[in-house]
């Protein structure tokens, strides 16, 4: 079989699907699955970050709203009305999307640091009504919702389930922004990023195009916070609407590789596993220690190696090829 | 009449230690043209020096300024020679990212090494009020209050007369008209991020008598000097100077009519209305 005629993203990705489809066949530690669990989350999050922050060059550091909203949205929907959340992924996605058009529309004129700071205070203000309106959301208290497992109330027993839930989700943002980076669209978003005024002339929509990247940015930020709220079964504005939440999807894109498909994955992939290895290590005086090894981090990535590891990484590949091919050619 | 009197006063008061700190802010915004988003962690890092001087040294706050506001400023300068410098010339997102990562590296830090208690200092002059007709003064914060403008002041006639002062304007006017009459556009970038961080120096010092310390405390005073600077103008020292004044008597005015968590909210809400709306700030003053 020649193996070139296969695209090798495409061969990657199966190899990435299938070893993790598989997996929970050799580990069944409930430990081990959660962490996995906690990867797809944020590789998922990371990655519908990646649409809008790393394709369009929007760098917005309010994302966790959407994630959030997806997450009371469902929450809500089921408490107080008894809706299953089956139907709750589709309202808290729809949602946020909604809410993701409403507030970057107007905002998207504002370009570089502006919009940054413009996405903070939208960040915040989400914050403080969620921690406002007491009788919608419980406040600064958060929402605990009973467990009552079944498929309709998409809450399990076994973490396998969860373990497919969000291996999926996050297999199908995968796909999307592979999709996306393929597609006209993708070359729109990155001519946008490069060089606004340049993509306009030459007759790209940049407004629609960034309206398009926001909206599938924050649906699955929205799904996801619906089913990280079937997951813990708790929620509260401290932890789903945090600047700080905001700050990691960014920084784990960057850090894997802005703007590539790989790139978020690699982040969550490889910072998760990290902060949950310094808590066990620390224990008690852990706080801090791993967001401020994640700053260091940052500043070191965007010094030394500003496109990322991802890229960093391919183009190691590249030398090293290039080197044995030569020598190749040397022995022969 | 008298309560809305103090609500005015104590507004304009808290409102001088907005103005130090945003001026710091914008002033490394018009010179060096990078957003520190680490700003509200640098003011931690001066509280906490400051109480380390106090518990430590056993110094007043207010004489503690001999030592923090120097070491701000090395900060600062340090800041800027090791993170800043090199991004200078990259795309917005690693800018931005720059100054993210200092933040998340102070705040984290202060955390894992300070613990997030609350602490605060004990003065012997903190319950001394005195009165002036019907208003109340309480004396550390009046004396934040003179000491904030006196610094304000100073820093204004001291970029308006001396020679740096001078040097630094025309580099926030035109970098390269600047470099071509000679200036060391490098060196007033160091300077510009030093003096900023002088600026929190003092602002941390001074706060320390009528605040509590502890790691995220920059978080606030951050976005409340980024809502500042942006109300003033962004780069524009004066329109920071009384947008801090002005910001203060908001938050207490409203302070008393509204629940402070939707005040809080609306702030922010006002907040990016401005930056959509009146992108030069609300005074509408260009700095020329």
């Amino acid at each position: 079989m020649k193996i070139e005629t296969i695209n090798p993203e495409i061969l990657y990705f199966s190899l990435f699907a299938a070893v993790l489809l598989l997996l929970p066949l050799g580990v069944t530690n409930n430990f081990y699955l959660h962490n996995m669990i906690m990867i797809f989350f944020w590789a998922t999050l990371t990655a519908s970050w990646n649409i809008i922050g790393g394709f369009a060059g929007q760098l917005s550091l309010g994302h966790a709203a959407f994630f959030g909203i997806g997450a009371y949205t469902s929450t809500i929907l089921y408490l107080k009305l008894g809706v299953s959340p089956l139907v709750g992924i589709f309202c808290g996605g729809v949602l946020s999307t909604v809410v993701a058009a409403a507030i970057s529309y107007p905002c998207f004129r504002l370009s570089g640091p502006f919009f940054t700071l413009s996405t903070i205070a939208f960040g915040e203000v989400v914050f403080l009504l969620s921690s406002y309106f007491r009788d919608l959301t419980g406040g600064a208290v958060g929402l605990l919702i009973p467990f009552k497992p079944g498929f309709m109330n998409l809450m399990f027993r076994e973490k396998i389930y969860y373990y497919y839930i969000t291996l999926a989700l996050m297999l199908v943002v995968i796909a999307i922004t592979h999709r996306i980076a393929n597609s006209k669209m993708g070359y729109y978003l990155i001519s946008l990023r490069e060089d606004e005024e340049a993509a306009k002339a030459i007759g790209v929509n940049t407004a629609q195009y960034k309206l398009y990247a926001v909206m599938i940015s924050a649906f699955f930020a929205g799904v996801a916070g619906v089913v990280y709220a079937q997951y813990i079964l708790f929620i509260e504005p401290k932890t789903v609407f945090s600047a700080e939440l905001s700050t990691q999807f960014a920084l784990m894109s960057i850090i894997g590789g802005l703007g590539t498909v790989a790139g978020p994955i690699v982040g969550a992939f490889i910072l998760t596993p990290l902060s949950e290895f310094l808590r066990a290590w620390l224990g008690g005086s852990y706080s801090g220690l791993h967001l401020a090894i994640y700053g260091v981090v940052l500043i070191a990535v965007v010094l030394a190696m500003p496109e990322g590891i991802v890229v960093w990484f391919n183009e190691i590949v590249r030398r090293i090829k290039a080197r044995t091919s030569k020598q190749g050619e040397v022995n022969a | 009449m008298t309560q809305f009197l103090q609500i005015v006063v104590s507004g304009i008061l808290l409102g001088g230690i907005y103005s130090l700190i945003s001026i710091g802010l914008t002033l490394i915004f018009g010179i060096v043209k990078i957003i520190n988003f680490a700003h509200g962690e640098f003011l931690m890092v001066a509280m906490y020096l400051a109480f380390w001087c106090v518990s430590l040294l056993q110094m007043d706050p207010y004489v503690s300024v001999v030592l923090v506001v120097p070491a701000m400023f090395a900060i600062g300068v340090a800041t800027q020679k090791i993170v800043i410098n090199p991004i200078l010339k990259a795309p917005d997102v690693m800018q931005i990212f720059g100054t993210v990562g200092v933040g998340l590296v102070l705040q984290n830090m202060a955390l894992f090494l300070w613990s997030a208690d609350y602490r605060t200092i004990l003065t012997p002059y903190q319950s001394i009020n005195f009165e002036l007709g019907p208003v109340v003064f309480s004396f550390p914060r009046l004396a934040t209050f003179v000491i904030a403008m006196l610094v304000s002041i100073g820093f204004f006639y001291y970029l308006k007369h001396s020679y740096t002062g001078k040097a630094l304007r025309s580099v926030s006017q035109n970098r390269e008209a600047a470099l071509l009459m000679g200036i060391d556009v490098n060196r007033m970038y160091l300077i510009a991020f030093g003096l900023g961080a002088a600026c929190l120096g003092f602002a941390g010092c001074l706060l320390l008598p009528v605040y509590y310390v502890f790691p995220s405390v920059g978080t606030y005073f951050g976005i409340t000097s980024f809502v500042v600077v942006v109300l003033g103008g962004m780069g524009n020292m004066k329109g920071a100077f009384l947008g801090g004044l002005l910001i203060g008597l908001v938050e207490s005015i409203s302070g008393v009519y509204l629940d402070s968590t939707l005040k809080e909210a609306i702030y922010f809400i006002l907040f990016i209305l401005v930056l959509l709306f009146k992108p030069n700030g609300l005074f509408g003053i260009r700095e020329s």
